[in-house]
């Protein structure tokens, strides 16, 4: 449980660390609760985000309901994990 | 202005389902999807695999020998298709001149040749680029090739608007014939865009399922692209009567909007105004229309942009009408995808048969519908309508009526 829990706060720093780039957002002001609409992340910058995840994951996501229903920062940290780890090879690569 | 009536006297379509427009409608009417393996060699670790794709073995099967040399493959589709087209109007290359126009859209125009030789070019490896590459990727090579080739002197156009490249084709065909401006047009749309360059475009967009097709589905999550050509020989009905032609259906609406609003997401306005418009171009009610073939891209953006706007229209009329997206069975075929939907609704308006949406899970809430599930259904209608709603919010709505008695 701990090495899960470790591993995954590696991953969402990992993720925080693509938002902030892609989406050219203050890596500080990237708080769990902050709402995306608010932090003028727009769909534009999914396809940046999507794009970066697949170079550093080697998964591929297209936008979906899940995608296009998130609303903070938070969730999209948990639709990325969570496509991550159950995407077979991706644990190899996510170190 | 006196308004000709406009009808359909001949229909072609080649696709990843084969040639012929009987080939296209019956796959779409039984759900077997064309849609295949693609690998390309050029993309490392390529993710999305599936396409409607014509084989090198189809296209060559069906080639349309003059001068093949000055054609990249969308161009060929589109004279495979206009052959068939052609035949089945009744026309030869003699028989026609300058009554006659050709209006042919595309969206990626001769993106085979494009792509390859840029791959030349890149490299710096003193391969020869092919010298007529520009002949060849020109948008407007199909339309003129097919103008050459049958010998139509009138009007030629090549219509650009991405995926309503085709169904805007047919819809400026349709009210140029009206208008009298010529009696007949070989229109339609072409696209032979799944090659490595175009397909990685797509798959970047994250527009691309990495699965399946699901029109209206919750769980739906992209398209799947598609290639080929739709191409109608239409012309006055008197035009028609006079040469004894069989006609298959009549052009009775068009409707045409344009969102200017956001270049990639939909506006459910915008449809609904390009469907409101196409009625009553029609002078029919909505309630008249009883199998509509949806845009129905599987894209998150375009089924809940669309559902609203058909419900805009039709309020819950909409219950009662056959509504369904082929796209899974022919692909999204961009600037050619309202021409091979246009054929596939002509199948459906003739044989009276709603074809079904395939790949179908489960209701969205958000998208309140349910489409043609399981297998083609019965319907009664006189009129059938067709979607098509493009990035750069470009929206066209064609409405097909029966065939005059």
């Amino acid at each position: 449980m701990r090495n899960d829990s470790e591993s995954n706060q590696a991953l969402e720093s990992a993720l925080l660390d693509i938002v902030a780039e892609e989406a050219m957002v203050d890596r500080a002001i990237l708080t769990p609760e902050a709402q995306l609409e608010n932090l003028d992340i727009a769909s534009a910058d999914f396809v940046m985000i999507l794009m970066a995840i697949e170079e550093n994951f080697g998964i591929y996501i297209s936008v979906d309901n899940e995608l296009a229903d998130l609303k903070t920062v938070q969730d999209l940290l948990t639709l990325a994990t969570k496509k991550i780890t159950d995407d077979d090879s991706s644990e190899d690569k996510a170190e | 202005m006196s308004r000709h009536r406009v009808v359909i006297t001949g229909a072609g379509a080649f696709s990843a389902c084969g040639k012929g427009a009987q080939t296209l409608w019956q796959a779409a009417r039984d759900g077997n999807s064309g849609v295949r393996e693609v690998r390309f060699e050029r993309i490392v670790d390529q993710k999305v695999t599936q396409a409607a794709a014509i084989s090198d073995a189809l296209l060559s099967e069906n080639e349309v020998h003059d001068r093949p040399r000055l054609q990249d493959r969308v161009s060929k589709f589109a004279l495979i298709a206009t052959q068939e087209a052609m035949t089945q109007a009744g026309l030869a290359p003699g028989d026609i001149g300058e009554e006659t126009g050709v209006i042919v859209g595309t969206g990626f125009g001769g993106a085979d040749t494009l792509d390859r030789n840029y791959w030349i070019f890149s490299r710096q490896e003193n391969e020869r680029m092919d010298p007529f590459c520009i002949p060849r990727i020109m948008n407007n090579a199909a339309a003129s090739w097919i103008s050459i080739i049958w010998g139509a002197t009138g009007p030629v156009y090549c219509n650009s608007t991405a995926c309503s490249a085709a169904s805007q084709s047919i819809g400026l065909a349709y009210q140029m014939v009206q208008a009298g401006i010529m009696q007949r047009c070989i229109t339609g749309g072409t696209e032979g865009c799944v090659v490595p360059g175009v397909f990685k475009a797509w798959e970047s967009l994250r527009v691309l399922s990495p699965t399946k097709c699901r029109p209206f589905s919750r769980d739906r999550n992209g398209m799947v692209l598609g290639e080929g050509a739709g191409i109608l020989v239409i012309e006055t009905l008197d035009s028609a009567q006079a040469r004894g032609a069989e006609v298959l259906a009549e052009i009775v609406g068009y409707g045409t909007s344009s969102d200017a609003g956001d270049l990639l997401r939909p506006d459910p306005a915008g449809a609904a105004a390009s469907m409101g418009k196409a009625i009553a171009d029609a002078g029919i009610q909505p309630v008249d229309i009883g199998y509509i073939n949806a845009h129905g891209t599987a894209t998150v953006a375009n089924d809940s942009c669309e559902t609203g706007a058909m419900r805009a229209v039709f309020g819950d009329a909409l219950d009662d009408i056959a509504v369904s997206s082929t796209k899974p069975v022919h692909g999204h075929a961009l600037g050619a995808a309202g021409a091979l939907e246009m054929i596939v609704t002509l199948g459906a308006l003739r044989e009276q048969m709603a074809p079904p949406n395939l790949n179908f899970t489960e209701a969205d809430s958000k998208v309140p519908l349910t489409p043609v599930l399981g297998q083609a259904r019965a319907i009664d209608t006189r009129y059938c309508l067709s979607n098509s709603f493009a990035f750069g919010g470009i929206n066209a709505s064609l409405i097909l009526g029966l065939a005059p008695q």
